[in-house]
């Protein structure tokens, strides 16, 4: 089939597309479309590092610049994965170390990062400018001192939630005098003390730093020092927000007006109400403000979110209370995402004043609001309802009640015509997490309207299999599936199994999925992965009928993976029909 | 590739003849050509053609929902109903999962029991949520504390008071999933605390040996070593098998002092010791990592050594 158009002008008009959907979308339109698409993309995205291997990604793609990988399943932040799961990403820097000797920008999120691995990137990978690594566990700050000593280029270095064996401070001090070009340091994640002779000397030879959050042991009285020598910052986090006296107050105050393109603030550890004006003069700047560590009450809150007026992005402990949220709905018109964290998440009873209330204030003030996540311990169906009649525009909903299965606090009824009205009304709606009393028909409803739903999590919810069948049948965008502790189990699973294969993944644990079921589907489906995740012994004398622990299903190009630890097993893949392309 | 949707007729306990028809009755060829056109699909390899019929009626509502069963020809024990009560007939032998529905309303109002299971703590005001609960009745779950993950929230914001005032619900939660860890297999309630180190459960037990001048640093499974020797070996061959012969340092070497390195460890305590004073089982019990010093560093370290090493002593 001849070409009508010159390859030359086909990559052109590539360039263009830079989110990697469209790529996707382009590369499926036919084989020449693939061929000139794989030559020229320099950005990859792999939503789940099993779907494929390393050896497909190289093979495919010659010339990469930033790639993307993401390990874990999103539960993994919640305990529920079990160590030594698997997402180590050393295979992908062996093999991309051999290729992509070009590579510039590596993010990778959820996946096990040895100190190993970390000095292959710094010494293989010269150009390295970013390295982004979110809520990754497995190495130290020997792995950051090989990183820090190496990589010439760094601009980023991004390490978010991450868990870091902190052997040494002075991993910073392997930054060489000669380098000047970093621009975005997080290191909010570490619990010890680093050198804070090597970080202000870092700060000070850094003219270009536009992002820098420090951790809780740099101590308040330093970090007027910090900005003076910086700011240019956009970004800052400090550390613990307290100190003896007043005496570093005005400093502070000063040293934070002199930054006049700050626009983000977080950290605020252990505060101490009486430095926050400190911040006043820059608040009406502020478009991102997090103050979920800020462990102090409603008027502190309330005064400084008053303040500002362009604030965009708002994170919270539930400690702002409903008055504090009014504050925030009359106060900040601009306001797009809204986080409220619960300050004792493990206490039944904690005579917080944050109920449903503070949400709906803020959906009718906030008129821009388009994402939420909120913990709280009572709901309403009615509360509910107002919420997506007042703010249609909503495309992430996220509603953690702490005690599973709470119905309507007023009327005891499920939560279900509230949920409903959610995704009724917000008819953009991308990501949806609910909880409390839950039946079938929630599930019904979501089935027909979430038309757009691409991620949805559930727990403690449904009565049968039907709920699930519902979401599987209906949701045509979906593409991420997290339940744990529902009553659904192999009918809904086994009847919409073509349907797994259009989604990233599924995660199950503590349903009904039994072993029988995962092993069939994982037979007749070549294309999935069915791994179960079970830490009982005797597996195999279990008989089939018994309910897996967990189940954790995705799609994949690559068959088996051959780095499982004893408690995951793919079902049903004995027979030699097993991609393997590496 | 033609995939029948229809499995469930093929689950091993069903009687095979279960009325599932394999020519099925709606195809599922829109869900695939829906998702062609929203891309997400990075492995463009896989060719989504397939036609795929399925056996489930494309609407779905109440009156056709017994319909819907028995069309299904549930033959996991015959029947919509049945089926439930089959699959958790089998159950009783093994380690339940529990979920929240096994939770009986009367866990509740006993403090006790929801002490004893996994996470955190009862505040006192259990009365009061005691009363919330008994009015949601049949649903009633368990202080919805004592499940693991939940809340789900991450570790960066859980417990963001802990140098604060909240310390007892802190070490309570800690002590606790301790507890648990030893009970998790009849009860099957899983707690995976954070802990890196040290874990019965776990096969492989490995700490992180660094040496003096070398920034990176490996790991060694205990686990896999019987002895003091073998575990010098280890050692021997991971940092000085490139070392020329000259100034070659044996295996036993670094266990008796006489070469220019000395192995020590970091105990439990934060204390670091030299390696070889107590027997092997201890030192596996206690060490959590391990350094390879150099022998001026070292004697200061003997010294303190023999203070400490009192403590093993009967």
């Amino acid at each position: 089939m001849t070409q009508s158009f010159p390859e030359e002008v086909l990559e052109h008009v590539f360039s263009f597309l830079t989110s990697h959907t469209d790529r996707n979308a382009v590369s499926l339109v036919s084989k020449s479309w693939y061929d000139t698409e794989r030559w020229c993309r320099d950005h990859v995205f792999i939503g789940n590092c099993y779907a494929v291997n390393p050896r497909v990604l190289t093979r495919r793609f010659k010339e990469v610049k930033a790639v993307e990988l993401k390990g874990k399943p999103h539960f993994a932040d919640f305990n529920l994965v079990p160590e030594g799961w698997g997402g180590c990403v050393d295979p992908w820097i062996v093999e991309m170390g051999r290729v992509y000797s070009g590579l510039e920008e590596i993010r990778l999120k959820r996946m096990e990062v040895t100190d190993e691995g970390l000095e292959m990137v710094a010494k293989g990978f010269g150009k390295l400018k970013v390295l982004v690594l979110a809520s990754c566990d497995g190495f130290s700050t020997d792995g950051l001192a090989a990183v820090a000593a190496n990589c010439r280029n760094l601009r980023v270095l991004d390490l978010r939630e991450c868990e870091v064996e902190e052997l040494s401070c002075h991993w910073l001090s392997h930054f060489p005098d000669s380098f000047t070009l970093l621009e975005s340091l997080n290191i909010a994640c570490l619990s010890s003390e680093v050198s804070f002779s090597a970080l202000e000397r870092l700060v000070s030879r850094s003219p270009n730093l536009k992002t820098l959050k420090l951790n809780r042991t740099v101590p308040l009285e330093k970090l007027s020092t910090l900005l003076q020598r910086a700011p240019q910052l956009v970004e800052f986090g400090t550390g613990a927000y307290s100190a003896e006296g007043l005496d570093a107050y005005s400093s502070l105050a000063e040293a934070f007006s002199g930054c006049k393109k700050l626009k983000s603030l977080s950290g605020f550890w252990d505060v101490i109400p009486a430095y926050l004006p400190a911040v006043y003069s820059v608040c009406s700047q502020l478009t991102s403000l997090n103050l979920s560590y800020a462990t102090t009450q409603s008027p502190d809150l309330s005064k400084i979110i008053s303040h500002c007026h362009n604030l965009q992005r708002l994170v919270v402990l539930d400690y702002i209370e409903d008055t504090g949220l009014e504050t925030v709905a009359t106060s900040c018109k601009d306001l797009k995402e809204l986080v409220v964290f619960p300050s004792d998440p493990y206490v039944a009873d904690a005579n917080v004043p944050l109920t449903e209330q503070g949400l709906v204030s803020v959906s009718q003030g906030c008129t821009k609001l388009h994402s939420v996540l909120y913990f709280c311990r009572q709901m309403s169906n009615s509360a509910l309802v107002s919420i997506s009649k007042n703010r249609p525009n909503i495309t992430c909903f996220r509603l953690c009640i702490l005690e599973p299965r709470s119905p309507d606090y007023l009327t005891l009824e499920p939560l279900d015509t509230g949920f409903g009205s959610i995704v009724e009304n917000c008819k953009q709606l991308t990501r949806l997490s609910m909880s409390g009393l839950l039946t079938d028909r929630v599930f019904e409803y979501i089935g027909k309207h979430a038309k757009k739903l691409d991620m949805l999590s559930i727990a403690f919810a449904g009565d049968t299999d039907l709920g699930l069948h519902y979401i599987l049948s209906g949701c045509d965008s979906l593409r991420k599936l997290e339940i744990r502790d529902c009553p659904f189990g192999d009918k809904a699973l086994l009847a919409n199994a073509s349907k797994l294969e259009t989604m990233r993944s599924l995660w199950m644990s503590s349903c009904f999925v039994s072993f029988g079921a995962c092993k069939l589907l994982g037979q007749k489906m070549p294309r999935l992965n069915v791994e179960v995740i079970d830490e009982r012994e005797n597996l195999n004398s279990i008989p089939e009928n018994v309910p897996v622990e967990k189940v954790y299903i995705y799609r994949t190009v690559c068959g088996q993976r051959f780095d499982m630890p004893d408690f995951v097993r793919i079902m049903g893949k004995d027979k030699a029909d097993v991609y393997n392309l590496s | 590739m033609d995939v029948t949707l229809g499995l469930l007729d093929q689950l091993p306990s069903s009687d095979g003849g279960g009325g599932v028809p394999s020519g099925g009755s709606t195809t599922m060829r829109s869900i695939l050509t829906g998702s062609k056109s929203k891309e997400d699909n990075n492995k463009n390899t896989m060719v989504v053609s397939t036609e795929v019929t399925s056996s489930y009626p494309a609407v779905v509502d109440d009156e056709s929902l017994d319909g819907l069963e028995l069309g299904l020809g549930l033959s996991i024990g015959g029947g919509g109903l049945k089926s439930k009560t089959a699959v958790t007939g089998g159950w009783s032998q093994y380690a339940r999962i529990l979920t929240a529905k096994d939770f009986p309303t009367t866990l509740v109002s006993e403090p006790n029991n929801s002490c004893s299971s996994s996470s955190s703590v009862n505040i006192p005001n259990s009365s009061a949520s005691g009363t919330k609960r008994t009015a949601t009745d049949s649903v009633s779950p368990p202080n919805g504390t004592s499940v693991v993950g939940w809340p789900p929230v991450s570790k960066a914001h859980r417990m963001p008071n802990l140098a604060n005032q909240m310390k007892s619900p802190t070490e309570n939660f800690i002590s606790k999933s301790e507890q648990n860890k030893s009970k998790n297999r009849t009860v099957g309630i899983k707690d995976y605390s954070d802990e890196r180190n040290g874990t019965a459960n776990k096969k492989y037990r490995s700490v992180k040996v660094n040496m003096d001048g070398t920034l990176i640093g490996r790991k060694v499974d205990l686990n896999a070593h019987t002895s003091y020797e073998m575990l010098a070996q280890t050692l021997h061959e991971m940092f000085f098998s490139k070392w020329p012969s000259k100034e070659a340092v044996k295996p036993s070497r670094l266990l008796d002092g006489t070469s220019e390195f000395v192995l020590t460890y970091e105990d439990k305590d934060g204390d670091w010791m030299l390696v070889g004073d107590v027997p092997w089982e201890m030192f596996i019990s206690s060490v959590k990592r391990l350094r390879i010093m150099k022998n001026s560093e070292s004697n200061e370290l003997a010294s303190r050594c023999e203070e400490n090493s009192e403590r093993y002593r009967d």
